[in-house]
């Protein structure tokens, strides 16, 4: 079962580190917005606060010397517009005024609610200026209604600034979120980058390589370590192996060696008689024979330990399989059989001779079992994944029982007693085949035949330089 | 000429010295490494033999360190180990040729002959030549006495490999490797099957043939 983490891990660090930006971009937005609504309701607050006293005074002079009173404080106070943008408005119910430095009825339609806001036209030194007032508008009296505002021209202003410069914080934020996701996404895209070119040197088969740690002994040198001693500890094992196989590759074949060479000069002695001469040269034969079974036992060994094919490379495995089908053609038609090749480009990572060896075992097994007037069919394909190679022919085929066994070195079939081979050919195509991660499948063809199936896994492409 | 062989193994340093010897070399011997690099930088020899595995220092080694010191002497190297990496890793030391053992006098000494005679160049870069048989190496065009002779793709280029190494001998191994890049041993006999198509082509019709079939060893292109 992923859980939430393991969702998000596999996105690539683009996308994590974009996801981090935006988050913090919101959170800056959110914390500034809230920081700005906070204010416009304080600011607000406040003024309401201010009015409501002022009404309340003017109430209080209504209360001790009726309207004569509340219509002389008013006007005393008319010039204080200029002083503090104070607004007063005294009107009786068809909304006449009766007193206050406004000079009308501001509203179109009657407020339904006792706070309103509105706009005025105020004529300062022969220009004319709009200002925005917030008032408290009340009855005094059943007949009279009392407005009381103020200019809230520099709140208005301040929101503004303040608007602006939230504005500004969260652009800005918004970039140093992307400057700082961009920087980190690059940062782990390098290192990533980087293990992955030397994990790719050390598949190559530079057993040696080590991924690089820094100081800092972040989790991406944690895991560089860790892999490092699991290198470490390949590498040493591959050594121990390999060295066992130097040593009885080389006991066996320095007495084989040895023992040819004798052989040899005795030919060369001119008095050896015909029947000697031919005996030797049964003997050298006989030799051969089983030094080209010990070379191939050896390679078998070799490949399913995972020694061999240390120095992969790219290649085309269309190609090399052309190839090799051009080395053999001339036998298979001597044999009397017609060989069809049809070699698409199929990249694989893998050692040419090896691979070579691959193919060339499959055809000289089809030489060899297909009678006369045979065919023999040679195809690769490649589906972006694998790369396949298919040899067809519509020869005597393997039952279905045997082919497991036909896998397995000297694995031979009863009934090619007669065919010489070593019965390693098809379990040296098989170690092969797994050395390189592939799988090997035998079937049946349609003209009951062999087919054999070689699907390895398709060359990543080239890495750009 | 003058060779050095290094070969810990003194049976089978004695048979490689004597037939050598026979075939008109002058060979010194060294039975471990640091003698066999010893003599090989005081002495100025045409080509050194050395076995892969030797006491104190071993084949690879002692051919890099040759190399180090920019000594270019022809380096064959001789081994046990017969895996593709082992080849690779002493023709990337700076071998020449790696041979794995047990291997044919036969082919030792057609390996040897290639190293130390220059094949035939074409001298104007074009043109190669034996008795009649003429090859255009820019037409890609082969005649004898005059006639057109139709080759496929790979008859051209085996023809080329004897051409250019006419009167020396050719194992089947030389040309799998020179026309195919190939170094495995392929146990049936598809070089000869090539081979003899080429003659086919090139000796049928005419009297006298060129591609001569040397016993035990391969193949070699001469006139007569």
């Amino acid at each position: 079962m992923p859980t939430w983490a393991d969702r998000l891990l596999p996105a690539s660090a683009s996308r994590l580190a974009m996801l981090y930006g935006l988050l913090f971009a919101a959170g800056v937005a959110a914390l500034i917005a809230s920081v700005y609504l906070l204010t416009a309701r304080v600011l607000e607050r406040d003024v309401d606060n201010v009015i409501e006293a002022e009404f309340d005074g003017l109430r209080d002079d209504y209360v001790t010397g009726g309207l004569p009173a509340l219509a002389a404080t008013l006007e005393r106070r008319s010039g204080s517009w200029g002083r503090n943008g104070a607004v007063y408005l005294l009107t009786d119910a068809a909304h006449q005024r009766l007193a206050g430095n406004l000079t009308a009825w501001p509203f179109a339609t009657d407020p339904t609610e006792s706070r309103v806001e509105f706009a005025i036209i105020a004529h300062e030194a022969r220009r004319a200026t709009t200002h925005p007032v917030r008032a408290l508008l009340r009855p005094v009296d059943a007949g009279h209604q009392l407005l009381v505002g103020t200019d809230v021209t520099d709140r208005q202003h301040f929101l503004h600034s303040l608007r602006m410069a939230s504005a500004w914080s969260v652009g800005l934020a918004a970039l140093l979120a992307a400057a700082l996701a961009y920087a980190y996404e690059r940062r782990i895209t390098a290192r990533v980058g980087a293990l992955a070119a030397t994990c790719r040197q050390i598949m190559e088969g530079d057993l040696s390589r080590r991924l690089a740690t820094h100081p800092g002994n972040d989790e991406f040198d944690r895991l560089a370590t860790a892999v490092n001693s699991m290198l470490g500890r390949i590498e040493h094992q591959t050594r121990a192996v390999k060295a066992t196989f130097d040593s009885a590759a080389h006991d066996l074949r320095a007495p084989l060696h040895r023992a040819r060479m004798r052989l040899e000069s005795r030919l060369a002695d001119a008095h050896l008689s015909h029947e000697g001469r031919l005996e030797i040269e049964s003997a050298v034969e006989d030799l051969d024979r089983v030094q080209d079974t010990l070379a191939t036992l050896l390679q078998i060994a070799e490949a399913e330990s995972g020694v061999a094919g240390g120095r992969s490379e790219r290649l085309d495995f269309g190609a090399l399989t052309a190839e090799v089908v051009t080395l053999y053609e001339p036998l298979a038609i001597e044999s009397g059989l017609a060989i069809e090749a049809c070699c698409e480009a199929a990249p694989v990572f893998g050692t040419r001779q090896l691979l070579a060896q691959l193919v060339a075992n499959l055809l000289e097994n089809g030489i060899k079992y297909v009678p006369r007037g045979g065919r023999l069919r040679v195809a690769t394909t490649s589906d972006g994944q694998t790369v396949r190679l298919d040899v067809i022919d519509d020869g005597p085929g393997i039952a279905t029982e045997f082919r497991e066994r036909a896998l397995t070195p000297f694995g031979r079939l009863d009934r090619d007693a007669a065919v010489p081979g070593s019965g390693l050919g098809l379990a040296l195509v098989a170690a092969i085949t797994r050395l390189h991660g592939g799988q090997l499948e035998l079937a049946d063809s349609a003209g009951g035949g062999l087919w054999v199936r070689c699907v390895l896994p398709v060359a990543p492409p080239a890495q750009r330089t | 000429m003058r060779l050095l062989l290094i070969e810990d193994d003194v049976d089978a340093a004695e048979y490689v010295l004597r037939g050598l010897r026979e075939a008109g070399f002058a060979v010194d011997h060294a039975s471990d490494g640091r003698d066999g690099l010893f003599k090989a930088t005081e002495v100025r020899y045409d080509l050194v033999i050395a076995d892969r595995m030797l006491p104190y220092l071993d084949g690879l080694s002692l051919v890099s360190v040759l190399r180090h010191n920019g000594n270019q002497v022809p380096v064959l190297i001789l081994s046990a180990l017969g895996s593709v990496d082992d080849r690779v890793a002493g023709l990337k030391a700076g071998g020449d040729d790696y041979l794995t053992k047990p291997f044919s006098f036969a082919e030792l000494l057609a390996r040897i002959e290639a190293r130390l005679r220059r094949s035939q160049t074409a001298p104007d870069g074009a043109r190669l030549q034996v008795a009649d048989l003429e090859m255009d190496l820019l037409s890609r065009r082969v005649e004898r006495d005059g006639r057109a002779i139709d080759l496929t793709a790979k008859e051209f280029q085996l023809l080329e490999v004897l051409l250019r190494r006419a009167g020396q001998v050719v194992t089947r191994t030389m040309l799998l490797e020179a026309v195919w890049d190939f170094n495995f041993d392929p146990h049936t006999n598809v070089v000869d099957v090539h081979v003899s198509r080429l003659r086919r082509a090139v000796d049928r019709d005419f009297d006298r043939p060129l591609i001569h079939t040397v016993r035990g060893a391969g193949y070699m292109l001469r006139a007569g």
